[in-house]
Formats: C-alpha cells, sequence, structure tokens
C-alpha cells in the first residue's frame, strides 16, 4: 500500500515537472492546454460561484441598507429634532413678534390718549359663567381701583368690578349686569349700554324723537363708569321701536372682540379728547 | 393623601376654570369644576368635608368672579353638604345615579344665582342661556369624573 502510494506521488511529482517544463519551454501552448482542460472546470465552479456570490451579495446589500439605515434612521431622528426645534423657535418668534406690535400699538396708544392708563394683561375670564367677566393681572399695587374703566385700541372693554393687590376683575359691557352711558356720535342722543346673556350689547333709552340709523357709531358719553367722553362702544345694527313706549333701543356692534382680548388700558384718570392736555409738574413750578 | 388631594384642588382648580377650561367651553358654557369638585368631594368623603370644601372653592371663585357678594361660598357649601348627606344615604351608587344628584346640584346652584340677580332683568333669558346649559355640562362631566374615581374611592368607602 505505502509502495503504491509513493509510487503514485512520483508519477505525479513527474507529471507537474514535465507540465512545469512545458509552460517554460512552450508557454503559448501550455496556457492554451491550461485553459481548455480549465473551462468545463470554470462553468462547473461557476454555479456554485453565482451562487455564493449572490447570496453575498444579498447579505452584504441587506447589511448594508441595515447600517445605512440605521445611519439614516438617526440622521433622521437628529434631523426631526432640528426640526421640532426650529418650529419651536419660529412659533415663538412669531408670538414675540405678534405681542411686540400688540404692545408697540397699545404703547402708541397710551401715549396719544388724554387720559392716564395702566397696561394690563387678561391672565383669565371669569370663573363662573353667570357673568361676562375677564382678570386682569394688575391690581391696586398698580393704581387699579372698582369702578374704573377699561379700553382697548378699538373701544370700551368693560370697568373694573374687583380689586386686590395683584389682580382685579373686570366686568364688560356685555353683561347684562352693567351699565355705561353712551352717546350716538351722530345725533348726540344719550342711552344707556346694557349687555345681553348672548354677548351683544344694546343701547337703551334713546329719546324716541331720536334720528338714530343702523350704522351709526356709538362713543361713551364720559358721564359715568370711569370713562372718558368719545371712547368707541361700537356701531348701531337694529333699532327697535314699539307702539306705546317712550324711548327707543338699538342693537349694538361692539367695536372690540371679547374672545380675543390679551392686553387692555385701566383708565385711571379719565380725561375726554378735548380737555385740556394736563400741565407737566416741571411747568407748574414755573409759570 | 386627603390633605394634598384637597390643597391641590383648593390650590389648582379655580386657575384652571378661569383659564384652560375656556377652551373647552361649548357656546360660551363651561362646566363648573368648583361645584362638582365640591358635589363629589361630598360624595365621597362626607357632609363636613363636602362643606369645607365647597366653602373653599366657592370663595376662591367668588375672588374671580365678576358676581357681588359671596353667591358661590354660600351655594357650593350648601351643595357639598348636600351631596354628602346624599351619599351618606345612597347605599348603590352608579354613575347613573349620580345624574340626577349633579343635575339637580347644579339647577339648584343656578337658582341661587338667580335670585341673587345674576340673570339681570331678563331672568327666562338666563335660564335657557346659561343655566340648563351647564347643568348638562356639569352632569356629563360630573357622571365622567365619577366613573373615574368611583373604583378608587369606593371600596374603602373613604378619601383616606
Amino acid at each position: 500500500m505505502l509502495r503504491s502510494t509513493s509510487g503514485t506521488r512520483r508519477v505525479l511529482l513527474a507529471l507537474c515537472a514535465l507540465l512545469l517544463s512545458l509552460v517554460f519551454v512552450l508557454p503559448k501552448q501550455s496556457r492554451m492546454l491550461v485553459q481548455a482542460i480549465g473551462k468545463p472546470l470554470a462553468d462547473i465552479v461557476a454555479f456554485p460561484l453565482d451562487l455564493l456570490s449572490s447570496a453575498d451579495r444579498r447579505v452584504g446589500s441587506v447589511w448594508d441598507r441595515y447600517v445605512a439605515l440605521r445611519q439614516v434612521q438617526e440622521e433622521n431622528q437628529q434631523l426631526r429634532r432640528e426640526i421640532e426645534f426650529l418650529r419651536g423657535q419660529a412659533a415663538d418668534l412669531r408670538e414675540m413678534a405678534a405681542a411686540n406690535q400688540r404692545l408697540g400699538e397699545l404703547l402708541r396708544f397710551q401715549a396719544k390718549a388724554p387720559s392716564q392708563t395702566v397696561a394690563a394683561r387678561v391672565v383669565g375670564r371669569d370663573a363662573t359663567n353667570w357673568y361676562h367677566g375677564v382678570v386682569l393681572d394688575k391690581g391696586e399695587r398698580d393704581g387699579i381701583q372698582v369702578e374704573m374703566g377699561v379700553v382697548t385700541l378699538t373701544g370700551t372693554v368693560g370697568r373694573v368690578v374687583k380689586s386686590s393687590a395683584s389682580s382685579s376683575v373686570v366686568l364688560l359691557i356685555t353683561d347684562p349686569n352693567n351699565a355705561v352711558t353712551a352717546l350716538i356720535q351722530r345725533t348726540r342722543d344719550e342711552g344707556i349700554i346694557e349687555g345681553t346673556y348672548e354677548g351683544k350689547v344694546r343701547m337703551k333709552y334713546i329719546p324716541l324723537l331720536s334720528t338714530v340709523r343702523a350704522g351709526d357709531p356709538v362713543v361713551t358719553s364720559g358721564l359715568t363708569g370711569g370713562f372718558p367722553k368719545g371712547v368707541p362702544v361700537g356701531t348701531i345694527t337694529h333699532i327697535q321701536k314699539d307702539e306705546g313706549e317712550l324711548f327707543q333701543t338699538a342693537d349694538v356692534q361692539p367695536d372690540v372682540d371679547f374672545t380675543k382680548l390679551e392686553e387692555v388700558l385701566v383708565v385711571t384718570v379719565p380725561r375726554s379728547v378735548d380737555a385740556p392736555a394736563p400741565v407737566p409738574p416741571a411747568e407748574k413750578k414755573n409759570p | 393623601m386627603k390633605p394634598f388631594l384637597y390643597a391641590g384642588l383648593v390650590m389648582g382648580l379655580v386657575p384652571v376654570q378661569a383659564t384652560v377650561l375656556e377652551h373647552l367651553s361649548v357656546a360660551g358654557i363651561r362646566p363648573d369644576l368648583c361645584l362638582i369638585a365640591a358635589s363629589l368631594v361630598g360624595y365621597f368623603g362626607g357632609p363636613v368635608d363636602g362643606a369645607l370644601m365647597g366653602a373653599l372653592l366657592g370663595f376662591e371663585q367668588d375672588l374671580f368672579s365678576a358676581g357681588e357678594g359671596w353667591t358661590n361660598l354660600i351655594a357650593k357649601a350648601v351643595l357639598g353638604l348636600a351631596a354628602g348627606v346624599v351619599g351618606r344615604y345612597l347605599a348603590r351608587a352608579t354613575p347613573v345615579t349620580v345624574l340626577p344628584l349633579l343635575l339637580g346640584l347644579s339647577v339648584c346652584s343656578g337658582l341661587a344665582f338667580l335670585m341673587a340677580g345674576a340673570g339681570g332683568d331678563n331672568a327666562l333669558d338666563a335660564v335657557r342661556s346659561v343655566l340648563l346649559p351647564q347643568a348638562v355640562f356639569d352632569t356629563l362631566v360630573g357622571m365622567g369624573l365619577y366613573w373615574l374615581l368611583a373604583e378608587r374611592f369606593r371600596k374603602d368607602d373613604s378619601l383616606e
């Protein structure tokens, strides 16, 4: 057995030596020979190779995709976080810009208004459904007292009914329990502004002979309620003149949108538009 | 547990009522959380707890309401007491049996406001626009809260 093995080895070694010598002696022919023998073998080996290669490609692709997805997912999350952050910043900036604009307008109005006013922020609504009121963030500490009038850039809001050190409650003109004297700007007829439970405003006790008509603006008369004369209240939309009644009643569309109240001015010292401007303390000393 | 719960209700309920609840209003009507809280505290905790909680919440509510006088203080204290008495004698309560209790208490509270002059010179208008919608809203919210709280508090019959 051992002898036969060593004999085969010898034959194989001799064949290898012959092939090598052929390669060196006849390089072109030997290459052709190798190719001729190798082709069928290559075809046979190509099948599992292709199979493995395909599997490898798939695994590689899946792996690459997984790894890439992991990276993309992380990148995606990062980008989402950035978008959320930027969205938040944009919303903050928009809110700040809007607040800035509102406060700027309020300041300009405060500077132009003849009355002395204190700016306050609306921080809440009446704690019950029974009254149309708002809660302000300023109180007696800021000089706000009960019965002071409250206005905005667009018109009359209501009057202060409760005041603590740091907050106050305002009864809106849309409340049925509120009454503010007002006059029709065109005819100069006086009446009383009252609210309704539907959140509307009604002007009562308009003289029967008044020529009031829809579209007439209504302003405060300055007689009661801590308001200066001439602050806009609203516009008359409908007039009710009943048989046998001594007065007319008119529905008024308020100029102020009470659902969007954010900042208001509390009139601490009411002064009409046509009243003389107050003399500054420095000028008083030197007449 | 009870002192913290009560302190939380006293500190948080009126601010929630005056601010956040505005977003949940239907046709301008919000549920009266203080009324619901006083009723449920009375129902689960007894008449004394109900009356005290009602008085505290009502007092606080009066501070942030444009109404004159102390209608909320008196009304909520009485409602808390009434809910406590009813809760003591009601053997087996369900959200459905709580319905007439809350509806009745809310209507009584509304009538107290009308008697205090909150309705102006048109009381019928106030009944239609405020009293009835609020009573329905209070009842629905109260029933929901009762359903949530019943399992937690009714088993040991106390708020301990």
